[in-house]
C-alpha cells in the first residue's frame, strides 16, 4: 500500500515493508474536522452578510451563487486535502510495537513499544458516536504527546484493535484462551502481576485461535449512579462559589437597576460552569470493571471513553474526601499512570478511579491497584489512614510541635509502610491519603525550610510520575524522615528487582 | 509523641548522616553564578546613581543603595550556596543535597535514570564547568549538579549510566 505520492521519504523515516499496513475509516477527515469546517462556513456566511452595510440579507442572497461557489471551494479543496491525508494515514502492529504513519509533506512514523504500553484508551467523541467509529489511544511512557491515536475506525474494529493490543502486550504470542478471572473478593491477596499461573492452570472457555477474538472476560465492579454523580457534583466548592457568583450577579443587577450589569459576570459564569459541567460529563455512567488485561473503566456523556490500565501501570493513588462529602462518606480515587501527565493536569483528571463513591467502593477501587496491601489486617490499616489521626503501631505521625506550622491537620500528617506499600496520610478537612506501591517509587526527597529546622522537622516527598497525585508526608520529625528515606530507598529497590509487570501474563521464564 | 525517639534512628542532622562522604562542587561556580547576577545589579546600581545625579532629588538615592547592598548580600549568600550543593554516590542511588535556609535532599536511584544531561553555557566553559542533570520519569526530581568539572562531569555521566544500565527497571 504505497502513498502514491512523489515526496521523498526522508532517510530512515520509511517503514519496513513487511509490516501490514491498514487505513483508517475514510469517515475520519469529516469527524476531526467537522467543527472546523462549521466554523469556517459560519465565518464566511457572516463577513458577506455585514459587507452589506445592514442589509445584509439581502446582499447575501444577491451573491448567493457567489457565496456557494466559496463554500464549495473550500470544501472541494479541504476534501482534497483530507482525502490525500487520509490515503498517507495508516496503523500497523508487529510482534512488538504499534505502528502509525500519517503526513503529507511533513510524514511522521511513529511507533509504540507493546512492553511500554501503559493505558490503552477507546474513545468517542459525540461527532465519532453519529458515525459509529471510535478511536483507539495507545498510552506510552514518553512524555508529552508521545501516545499513539489510531482512529478513526468502526467500533468492532476498534474494540478488536484493543483487545488485540493488549493481548500482545500481555505477552500472549497467539492466545488461545482469554483466560479465567483470577482475582474474586477483594484482600484475597491474588496479584494479577503473578497471573501467569492463573491463566495457564485455569483454562478458560475455548476461543477462535485468532488474535482478533480475545476480549479477557471481565468481573464489574462498581458504578456510579447519576443520582449521585449530580449530589456530589453540587456538593463542591466550585458548585458553591458558582452560587454565590450568581446571587452576587442578580444583587448587582438589581441594585444598579439594569441587566446589563448580568453580562460582565459572563466569563466567570462560564468558566466555572464549564468546569463542574466537564467533571460531571467526564464522569457519567462510571462503571469500573477488572479484568487480566487489568482495570477497565468507562465512562463520559457527550464523549465516551473506555481506558484499560494494565496491571502494575499505576503510579501512585490517591483517596480524597472534600469536606462537604464527609456528611455521606464520600470519597474520589485518582490514580497516576505514566504518559497521562499533562493530559490529566490540562482538560482535567482523565485519571480519575472513582469520580465519587461510598468508602467501600473507594477501598475497591485501591484493592485494584493494590491487591495485596502488604499487611495482614487492610481494613484496619485503611480505617485508620483514611479517618485516623495520630501515632499508632502502623502510622507514624508528626510530632505535636508541628502544630506551629499546620495547625488545622498535624495530628492527621503521617505515614505507614507495609511489605507492599507507603501510605501517606494527611488533611483534616479535606481527608487524604495516597498510597505508593514500593516498586513505583521513581525518586525521593526530603525538603527543609527554616520554620521547620528550627522545630526538627522536615517533610518527606516521593517524586511519582506526571499527574494529579503528588505523595508527601509534610512536617515528620526529622529523624523520622530521615529514617523513612533511607528505609523506603531499600525497599523501593528490592521492590523493583522483583517487579514483573512488562509482559504481564507472560510466564517469567519466558522473557527476554 | 513520637517526640520521644525509639531506639533505631539516625543520630544528628537528617541531611547530613554518618558514614556518608559528600563529594563537593567546584569553587569556581561562585565565579559562574555570581558574574552574571552581580553585572545585572551593577548595572542597575549604575544607572540608579545616574538618574539620582540626574534628577538631583536626594531621595532617588535609595535606589543604587539597594543595589549596592544587593550586590553585597549575593557576595555573602552565594558563596556559601555554593558550599551547600553536594552529592555522594552510594551502590545504588546517588544523593544530591543542596540550599542552607531550604534544604533539599534528593534520592536518585541509578535504576530509575531515564537519561542524563550534561551542560555547558559559555561562562562554565570558560571555567571548565559543567552541570549534570538526571532525569527521572518523575517532572518531581529536581536532580541537577551545578559547577562540576568538566571531567568529573563526563566521567560522573558515563559511570551513572553504566550503573544505570545495570539496575535498569521498568517504570
Amino acid at each position: 500500500m504505497s502513498d502514491g505520492l512523489p515526496v521523498p521519504a526522508p532517510g530512515g523515516a520509511t517503514a519496513p515493508s513487511s509490516l501490514a499496513w491498514q487505513r483508517v475509516h475514510p469517515v475520519t477527515p469529516l469527524v476531526k474536522g467537522w467543527l472546523v469546517l462549521v466554523v469556517v462556513v459560519l465565518g464566511l456566511l457572516r463577513s458577506t452578510a455585514e459587507q452589506g452595510d445592514g442589509d445584509g440579507a439581502r446582499f447575501a442572497l444577491h451573491h448567493l451563487a457567489w457565496v456557494l461557489l466559496g463554500i464549495a471551494a473550500i470544501v472541494v479543496v479541504a476534501g482534497t486535502y483530507s482525502w490525500l491525508a487520509w490515503r498517507v494515514t495508516a496503523y500497523a502492529i508487529d510482534p512488538d510495537a504499534v505502528h502509525m504513519r500519517s503526513g503529507i509533506l511533513f510524514k511522521q512514523h511513529r511507533k509504540a513499544r507493546l512492553d511500554r504500553i501503559q493505558a490503552i484508551e477507546v474513545r468517542q467523541p459525540l461527532a465519532a458516536r453519529l458515525f459509529g467509529l471510535a478511536e483507539v489511544k495507545v498510552e506510552v511512557a514518553g512524555g508529552d504527546g508521545s501516545g499513539v491515536s489510531i482512529g478513526y475506525l468502526t467500533e468492532r474494529t476498534a474494540q478488536e484493535l484493543r483487545a488485540d493490543l493488549l493481548a500482545r502486550a500481555a505477552g500472549l504470542g497467539a492466545p488461545s484462551s482469554g483466560g479465567k478471572q483470577p482475582v474474586a473478593a477483594p484482600a484475597d491477596g491474588t496479584d494479577p502481576k503473578h497471573a501467569p499461573d492463573a491463566v495457564t492452570s485455569a483454562a478458560g472457555p475455548g476461543r477462535a485461535p485468532t488474535l482478533h477474538a480475545t476480549e479477557a472476560p471481565e468481573q464489574p465492579l462498581f458504578e456510579v449512579p447519576s443520582g449521585r454523580l449530580v449530589a456530589s457534583t453540587f456538593l463542591t466548592v466550585e458548585a458553591w462559589v458558582l452560587v454565590l457568583v450568581v446571587a452576587g450577579a442578580v444583587v448587582a443587577a438589581a441594585a444598579a437597576r439594569t441587566p446589563a450589569v448580568l453580562f460582565s459576570f459572563v466569563p466567570v459564569l462560564i468558566g466555572l460552569g464549564s468546569a463542574l459541567f466537564g467533571r460531571f460529563n467526564r464522569s457519567f455512567a462510571f462503571r469500573a470493571a477488572t479484568s487480566p488485561d487489568g482495570i477497565r473503566l468507562r465512562h463520559g456523556l457527550t464523549e465516551t471513553r473506555a481506558q484499560t490500565i494494565p496491571p502494575g501501570r499505576v503510579q501512585a493513588v490517591e483517596l480524597v474526601q472534600p469536606f462537604l462529602w464527609r456528611r455521606f462518606g464520600w470519597w474520589r480515587v485518582h490514580v497516576n499512570v505514566a504518559g497521562y501527565g499533562r493530559e490529566a493536569n490540562g482538560k482535567g483528571p482523565t485519571t480519575v478511579l472513582l469520580p465519587v463513591g461510598s468508602r467501600a467502593e473507594a477501598t475497591t477501587a485501591l484493592w485494584l491497584v493494590l491487591p495485596d496491601l502488604g499487611t495482614a489486617d487492610p481494613l484496619a490499616l485503611l480505617g485508620e489512614a483514611l479517618d485516623g489521626s495520630g501515632p499508632s503501631d502502623a502510622f507514624t505521625a508528626a510530632p505535636r510541635r508541628s502544630r506551629w506550622l499546620d495547625p488545622v491537620g498535624w495530628r492527621r500528617n503521617g505515614y505507614a509502610v507495609t511489605a507492599r506499600a507507603v501510605l501517606a496520610r494527611s488533611g483534616r478537612v479535606r481527608r487524604r491519603l495516597v498510597v505508593v506501591p514500593h516498586e513505583r517509587t521513581q525518586s525521593l526527597g526530603l525538603e527543609q525550610g527554616p520554620l521547620q529546622r528550627r522545630l526538627g522537622l522536615a517533610s518527606f516527598v516521593l517524586h511519582s510520575t506526571p499527574g494529579s497525585v503528588h505523595p508527601e508526608v509534610p512536617h515528620l520529625d526529622a529523624r523520622d524522615a530521615r529514617v523513612l528515606l533511607d528505609e523506603q530507598s531499600v525497599r523501593a529497590r528490592e521492590a523493583r528487582s522483583q517487579d514483573l509487570s512488562e509482559r504481564w501474563l507472560q510466564p517469567p521464564g519466558a522473557r527476554a | 509523641m513520637t517526640d520521644d525517639a525509639p531506639a533505631v534512628r539516625a543520630p544528628g542532622d537528617p541531611f547530613d548522616p554518618p558514614g556518608l562522604e559528600w563529594s563537593r562542587v567546584s569553587g569556581k561556580l561562585v565565579t559562574a553564578r555570581l558574574v552574571p547576577s552581580l553585572t545585572t545589579v551593577g548595572l542597575l546600581a549604575v544607572v540608579g546613581a545616574v538618574v539620582a545625579l540626574a534628577t538631583g532629588a536626594a531621595w532617588v538615592w535609595v535606589f543604587p543603595a539597594f543595589f549596592v547592598l544587593l550586590a553585597l548580600w549575593l557576595l555573602w549568600l552565594v558563596p556559601r550556596q555554593v558550599h551547600a550543593i553536594g552529592y555522594a554516590e552510594r551502590a545504588d542511588d546517588l544523593l544530591i543535597r543542596k540550599g542552607i535556609m531550604f534544604r533539599t535532599l534528593v534520592v536518585v536511584p541509578y535504576g530509575r535514570m531515564q537519561y542524563l544531561d550534561v551542560q555547558r553555557g559559555p561562562l562554565t566553559r570558560a571555567l571548565g564547568l559543567a552541570s549534570l542533570q538526571l532525569h527521572t520519569a518523575s517532572a518531581g526530581t529536581d536532580a541537577s549538579i551545578d559547577g562540576l568539572p568538566a571531567e568529573v562531569a563526563e566521567r560522573l555521566r558515563d559511570q551513572l549510566a553504566a550503573r544505570g544500565e545495570a539496575r535498569l527497571a521498568g517504570l
